[in-house]
């Protein structure tokens, strides 16, 4: 058999199949030229769904809406006291109208109109018309709302509330020109709010510092400066604003790796998402790459089902918090990033967050800790046929807990979100389950998938301990009011331990009505001590916020809770 | 059964596996445990608020009343809107569906070329030192983790060496600029394909590879080949003219299939690369119960490939004179 050349290749035109790849690459190169002088460009992890500022719900869309929509107030990134933005200042109260009266200051929609009290007062009867779930709840106790001028706009609560000033006035305003026909055309559908939501707004008209300019669906969002922006070359709270760049660049990445290749190779200047720990020692070790830890205003924590056994019974809860190692989890599982919780209410929320709560297992060492919750349980009938703690006082095996009745604990799983959806609180449901055998306690973590967890914990309540987390709370602690008052425990009710307390009810209505700030926040320190002696709900940790710079680029990066990515960064940051 | 009675036997069959296929589909989601309502609310929401979503989304109808609903949508053309983009789910998959045609595709059609043409080679050269070395790198090729090569490649050829782009379908900053014209946006995006499309292409040519040789080695034994040989024809022209062609066909249906499976986009492919197609969309979808969106892409992908069984049957039986139906 005569042989054949195993491969006979001619490249018969080269020079063409070089040009093929070079040419664009030049081509590339000259764009991103030009561009890339004074454009922000943001690495996000997934793209928005919508731009709809009724109906979007993801953190992406959020990120680029905060760009173009402002509220009335914001806050501080030092002091986090409430700020006027749009707003000129603080509003007045008048106790016997229980009215709210502000003033704009001089501002102008992208298109160049004024941002009126007219569109303030659209916005907050668009929210009550409609009953837009995500304002709903905000603006439910505003009876109405009044544009006394073109720049005044007079708010008549229903009766007093906390809340108003540190979560209801922080939203956007939205321009009653764009807005009404599309008010109206939803409202004459058969499901008003169905149309509301899933209204398409190809170009956003806001009153920010940036206007959408354009959308390549998948690809990247492109918003150019408002030159009508009432913030730039302002003074507000001793900050002069900006922007000082003339376009934002946001660019979708499908994964953190190649997010952090991006970064690094200054494809984009700002990572926006929460970087993981593993990351951070690759990315100081890179050139002119600046990482940010910064505090969060979250909560992951453990809850019971206190509506049946055998976590109706407070002295099992208390014994669980003791035996929870929080700084060992902090130091094993966030790897330091995260800041131990003793309180419902964050740490770092200075203001709101009691001291002198119950410490349970703080400081303890392992052995200490079983002790103390063996002594407990003793001590509010349980026992063991081998106790966890011998006569000699030495931590050993023990047999399974009986519990007061006589009767042999049965097993109970502890619900987590999946390995592949959160790693932490998977990891955290498998050691704390192995500190509650150490003690008898029958425990299994079983990682569920997220819809289904919520739904069992949320709606069914047919669970026995589950590990949620909230990842941005408000900083203003009214939560306490929705996760503990027993008319929040019913299906898709945010009482999902089912707790039942009189007293702290009494406390959380007396709390949303104080409008004095210290009589309010000495009763935020009163409800905290009750949660945190019957622990419903055991805090574990607060993760760090972690981002990261192109250093060399620009500069000037705002820090506060939540981290870099707000807008008093945006409206500062200058190219280097 | 001649080919017409065929096409309209199998058409009627495709239908009804079609309804089979989408009650199914239907009863998944709705009995599958988890709401899409669930990852809209945030702790400053009421309970009532959560329900009037769901109400809006009309899940708080009965199921039957939900299905029937659904089917007579379906049937009028309405696959409904999508509860997290708010927008038609025919819009959404519209736009990513061309995406994801472009890079699988054209990786089909590359890794079957090449697969045929070093399959029969390495076929005829059976037993010699070129067909084990590239039977074990095909069979290597076809094993390797996908996602792992393809953050390898990333790492080596775009962030190391430069000579790709890390990621996506376009240059952001190349398309901004109003000056780029049609043939620099093309070549874009041909660059950005570049890199996915070699990932795909080394995960898959072994495939087709060792589909062709096997094909080829069972061809290779016919009387036809030793009446070629005995006749005085070169050893190409034998391989190339007489054995080869009545390989293809194996390769054929594979080759059918495979493309009517691409458009379901390859998540982990699209998801490496952040290349905005359909599979993304997809694994987005089910991971946040976003029914109209989910069974959408999967009743497409469904009739995709009841079709391409289809036609697959009628290509081989017009290449092939000795099949009929």
């Amino acid at each position: 058999m005569k042989k054949e050349p195993i491969m006979n290749f001619s490249a018969k035109h080269p020079l063409i199949s070089l040009l093929t790849i070079l040419l664009p690459l030049l081509l590339t190169a000259a764009a991103t030229a030009g561009a890339a002088q004074t454009t922000l460009r943001i690495g996000i992890s997934e793209e928005p769904r919508t731009l709809n500022v009724w109906k979007a719900s993801d953190s992406n869309s959020n990120r680029v809406l905060s760009l173009i929509y402002q509220p009335l107030y914001t806050q501080d990134p030092e002091t986090l006291e409430l700020t006027p933005w749009l707003a000129e200042s603080v509003p007045e109260w008048n106790p016997e109208t229980n009215a709210y009266t502000m003033k704009l200051r001089e501002a102008k929609w992208a298109d160049g109109s004024p941002v009126t009290a007219d569109d303030v007062a659209f916005t907050v009867r668009t929210i009550k018309e409609f009953k837009v779930p995500k304002y709903h709840s905000e603006w439910e106790f505003v009876e109405k709302v009044k544009a006394v001028d073109a720049r005044t706009v007079r708010f008549f609560l229903k009766e007093p509330r906390a809340t108003f000033l540190t979560r209801t006035l922080i939203n956007y305003v939205v321009p009653e020109k764009q807005w009404a026909p599309l008010v109206e055309k939803a409202r004459k559908q058969e499901k008003p709010l169905n149309a509301l939501l899933n209204t398409r707004v190809e170009e956003p008209l806001g009153c920010g510092p940036f206007v959408l300019a354009q959308w390549k669906k998948g690809n990247y969002l492109y918003l150019k400066k408002n030159p009508h922006f009432f913030g730039q070359g302002r003074t507000i709270n001793h900050r002069r604003l900006g922007p000082h760049m003339d376009a934002v660049l946001f660019k979708v990445y499908g994964t953190a790796d190649v997010a952090i290749m991006a970064l690094k190779k200054k494809n984009i200047d700002f990572l926006w998402w929460s970087i993981q720990p593993g990351y951070i020692e690759n990315l100081e070790k890179a050139q002119d790459i600046r990482v940010f830890v910064s505090e969060k205003s979250a909560l992951y924590f453990m809850g019971f089902n206190v509506r049946k056994a055998p976590f109706s019974d407070p002295a099992l809860r208390q014994a669980t918090a003791i035996l929870i190692d929080k700084d060992f989890i902090i130091s094993r599982v966030l790897q330091g990033y995260a800041a131990p919780m003793e309180s419902i209410i964050p740490n770092e929320n200075r203001f709101w967050c009691a001291g002198d709560l119950p410490a349970w297992g703080r400081g303890l060492s392992r052995s200490e800790r079983i002790k103390k919750a063996y002594h407990h349980l003793l001590k509010n009938g349980y026992t063991w046929k081998r106790p966890p703690v011998n006569d000699a006082g030495e931590v050993v095996s023990p047999s399974r807990i009986l519990l007061p009745g006589g009767e042999q604990m049965e097993k109970f799983t502890i619900l987590t979100p999946p390995a592949d959806y959160d790693p932490n609180r998977a990891t955290c449901g498998v050691m704390i389950q192995e500190w509650l055998n150490e003690l008898g306690i029958p425990a299994s973590a079983r990682p569920m998938s997220f819809g289904a967890l919520l739904e069992t914990v949320k709606r069914k309540h047919d669970f026995d301990a589950f590990i949620l987390g909230y990842g941005r709370l408000s900083l203003d602690p009214d939560y306490l009011r929705s996760f503990f008052h027993s008319d929040n425990d019913k299906a898709g009710g945010w009482n999902m331990s089912g707790y039942h307390n009189p007293d702290f009810d009494r406390l959380a209505e007396k709390s949303i009505a104080e409008m004095d700030t210290k009589k309010r926040r000495k009763l935020i320190y009163r409800m905290q001590e009750m949660v945190m002696k019957d622990v419903p709900y055991i805090p574990l940790y607060n993760p760090s916020a972690i981002e990261a710079v192109a250093a060399d680029r620009f500069t000037g990066w705002v820090q506060m809770v939540g981290g870099i990515g707000n807008i008093w960064s945006i409206c500062q940051v200058k190219p280097q | 059964m001649n080919l017409r009675k065929l096409i309209l036997r199998r058409s009627l069959e495709i239908l009804l596996i079609f309804c089979v296929i989408l009650t199914v589909l239907f009863l998944l989601f709705h009995l599958a445990p988890g709401d899409p309502v669930s990852r809209m609310v945030e702790p400053g929401m009421t309970a009532e608020d959560a329900q009037m979503l769901i109400s809006q989304l009309g899940l708080d109808q009965p199921l039957w009343l939900q299905y029937l609903y659904y089917i007579k949508n379906f049937f009028v053309g309405n696959f409904g809107v999508s509860f997290h983009y708010g927008q038609p789910v025919i819009n959404i998959i519209g736009m990513r569906l061309p995406n994801t045609l472009l890079l699988f595709t054209t990786s089909v059609f590359l890794s079957a070329l090449a697969g045929v043409f070093w399959g029969k080679i390495v076929a005829w050269y059976k037993g010699r030192p070129v067909d084990t070395a590239v039977t074990i790198l095909s069979l290597v090729c076809h094993t390797l983790f996908l996602p792992w090569i393809a953050l390898l490649f990333i790492w080596i050829f775009a962030y190391r060496v430069g000579w790709f782009p890390l990621n996506g379908m376009i240059t952001p900053e190349l398309w901004i600029d109003p000056s780029t014209g049609f043939f620099a946006k093309a070549a874009d995006i041909a660059h950005h394909m570049l890199l996915p499309l070699l990932t795909l292409f080394i995960i898959h040519v072994g495939e087709y590879l060792l589909i062709m040789r096997s094909s080829m080695l069972e061809t290779l034994n016919e009387d036809y080949i030793l009446t070629a040989r005995a006749k005085g024809l070169s050893e190409k022209r034998v391989r190339n003219r007489h054995a080869a062609p009545n390989a293809y066909l194996p390769v054929v249906t594979n080759v059918g299939l495979s493309l009517a499976f691409s458009i379901n986009g390859g998540a982990l492919t699209e998801t490496v690369f952040s290349w905005p197609g359909i599979g993304r969309e997809l694994i987005f979808a089910v991971s946040n119960n976003d029914y109209p969106l989910a069974m959408a892409c999967f009743l497409f992908i469904s009739l995709v490939v009841l079709v391409a069984n289809l036609v697959v049957d009628v290509v081989y039986a017009y290449l092939d004179p000795r099949i009929r139906y």
